[in-house]
């Protein structure tokens, strides 16, 4: 199923799955909390907006997949599949304890939805390139969508596969880059500067557009409008807040893996409910 | 025996290549190594079939996961070190964790591309893929176990990295049907056991041979799967001659022999001699010069088994 939804409607979805976020974390106690919500408006959209995809049939051949190279905001991706229906929403409940199926970074072979085992920086564009270089082959217009991490950008395997992507002309990839600017020793640009990102994949043949990634209008437009070019991957710079819906997290880089205090916790679920009273309103 | 001999790269891709014809899903992957890995005619057969993407094997083993996802039978050979230490983590996550259906050929194995110096010598290959686990390793001998070797590997459902050589190979066995994990008896004996793998088993059955002539019989067991190795075949042969040697073109750290030292010293504790490459950064020359330096020619190897026999348990 593919499912169109308004605008306003996925802001209701991207404040639920937030929650859901938070949710694993009073579970586990701690998680990857700044990038899981950076990227969870862009996932979401996939997932609720563009993405052809069956949660009673997470196998079905002609979905379109979707790959999360930035492994550790898998948190983002369990909201997104649990709000879509792939699983009882109790399983969040396991995030962080023996044997969950929610693994702090993703398992294909316990969660259905899963497509890759990623974690390793630098390695999800590949896996979408082959996967998109089958896809487009067997000519059934399934697609491939990839969330990479601006700070995994220094990955040299991610040079290799965006090389081979538009080589081969792969019109059914699109690579998000959740451009939160952040990661662990600090700003992107200071720890090893990718900027200007688009301009870096556009000089391998990709066909780049940049968004405000937490702005659920501007990311349906750009997703509306794939592919951006024939026989040419697509790119999106997301341009994303980290930790974003949270107060006190938001742009904050401590709140890339977050342990919070029981106080600390109880206001992320208070201003998440608000959230949601808000745009449930 | 020892008699005709076939370039074992050329042998490699025309076995591919024929599995091909009737299975549709089987696709070559090329790091501008695909003309040197036999694929020629699959390339000209299947130009559709066949993926060309220069010199980048992290991302090509990527790719071969993700392709796999969708039905493919990936096949990707290049020279052994590129596609077995310089992609380690892609290898371990993308294929063994994610279970995938690709198959990885590390051609020009050992010391056979001889001259060319370490960087190019894989004598670490058994060591590393070993440890990802549900990764079948393969080390065909001869000519018709290539061939029967890769139909095994194509028909097997999950990763496998196999590895060849470079140099022309004589043929050693009658056509056979190929088992993965079972090795066989290649020359029966009582007083020691010779386990090799890959295509110095040409050198291992010669070495065999001669210590025949001077009074010793060795019996040689071949082991074409080196993971999951044949406990059963192994096991049985030691506890009729209580003594070992392995042969592999391959450190003796962290191969065959290290895999037969796990199992007696478990099982059957006897003492184990690994012949090999010494743990060190090899030096260079032409190939047959090369093994006779490291004593892995037939007079080498004899000379080891006979020295070593001469002082007892455990020399």
């Amino acid at each position: 199923m593919s499912m169109s939804v308004p605008v306003h409607e996925l802001e209701r979805r991207a404040a639920r799955c937030r929650r859901k976020v938070v949710r694993m974390v009073r579970s586990s106690g701690c998680g990857h909390l700044g990038g899981a919500l950076s990227c969870i408006d862009v996932v979401s959209a996939l997932y609720f907006h563009t993405m052809k995809h069956d949660p009673s049939n997470p196998k079905l051949p002609t979905r379109d997949r979707f790959i999360l190279s930035a492994g550790h905001k898998c948190m983002a991706l369990y909201a997104v599949l649990a709000e879509a229906g792939y699983f009882d929403e109790a399983v969040l409940d396991t995030y962080g304890k023996l044997n969950t199926k929610l693994p702090g970074h993703p398992d294909m072979h316990k969660l259905p939805g899963v497509e890759a085992n990623t974690g390793a920086l630098g390695h999800g564009l590949s896996i979408a390139v082959g996967m998109a270089l089958g896809l487009l082959l067997d000519g059934k217009g399934a697609r491939v969508f990839a969330l990479l991490g601006d700070g995994e950008l220094p990955e040299g395997s991610n040079w290799e596969a965006a090389a081979a992507a538009a080589h081969h002309g792969l019109s059914n990839l699109t690579a998000i880059v959740d451009a939160n600017g952040l990661q662990i020793s600090g700003k992107t640009r200071d720890v090893m500067n990718m900027e200007p990102i688009g301009a870096h994949f556009a000089a391998f043949g990709w066909a780049v557009r940049e968004v405000d990634g937490n702005d659920a209008g501007q990311v349906v437009e750009a997703l509306d409008a794939l592919p951006y070019q024939n026989r040419a991957p697509s790119l999106i710079v997301a341009r994303t807040v980290k930790g974003k819906g949270l107060s006190f997290a938001e742009n904050n880089v401590s709140y890339h893996y977050w342990k919070p205090k029981a106080e600390e916790l109880e206001q992320a679920e208070r201003e998440l409910d608000e959230t949601l009273k808000e745009v449930d309103a | 025996m020892f008699e005709r001999t076939e370039d074992p790269r050329k042998t490699f891709g025309a076995a591919v290549h024929e599995v091909a014809k009737q299975r549709p899903e089987v696709v070559a992957l090329s790091a501008d190594s695909g003309s040197s890995s036999g694929f020629g005619d699959f390339k000209k057969e299947f130009p559709d079939r066949y993926f060309e993407f220069g010199i980048m094997e992290q991302g090509l083993i990527g790719f071969a996961s993700g392709l796999a996802t969708t039905g493919r039978v990936p096949v990707f050979c290049a020279i052994a070190p590129f596609v077995t230490s310089r992609p380690f983590e892609m290898f371990r996550n993308d294929l063994g964790y994610m279970r995938q259906n690709v198959k990885i050929v590390g051609r020009n194995s050992g010391v056979s591309y001889s001259d060319l110096g370490a960087t190019h010598h894989s004598l670490e290959d058994f060591a590393i893929i070993r440890m990802i686990p549900g990764v079948v390793i393969l080390a065909p001998q001869d000519p018709e176990e290539i061939r029967s070797a890769v139909r095994a590997m194509l028909e097997y459902e999950g990763p496998v990295y196999m590895r060849i050589g470079n140099d022309p190979i004589p043929n050693l066995f009658p056509p056979a049907p190929f088992t993965i994990g079972r090795g066989k008896i290649a020359k029966s004996g009582k007083d020691a056991t010779l386990i090799v793998t890959g295509s110095i088993a040409a050198n291992a059955l010669r070495a065999a041979e001669l210590l025949e002539s001077r009074g010793l019989s060795v019996e040689v067991l071949s082991m074409p799967t080196v993971t999951p190795i044949d406990r059963d075949l192994i096991l049985e042969s030691v506890k009729k001659t209580g003594r070992v040697f392995t042969v592999e073109e391959h450190y003796v750290v962290g191969g065959l022999g290290t895999i037969v030292s796990e199992l007696c010293g478990e099982e059957y504790p006897v003492p184990v001699k690994k012949l090999g490459l010494p743990h060190g950064y090899t030096t260079s020359g032409p190939y047959q010069e090369l093994l006779a330096y490291y004593k892995l020619d037939a007079a080498g190897i004899a000379d080891s088994i006979q020295n070593s026999l001469s002082k007892g348990a455990g020399a």
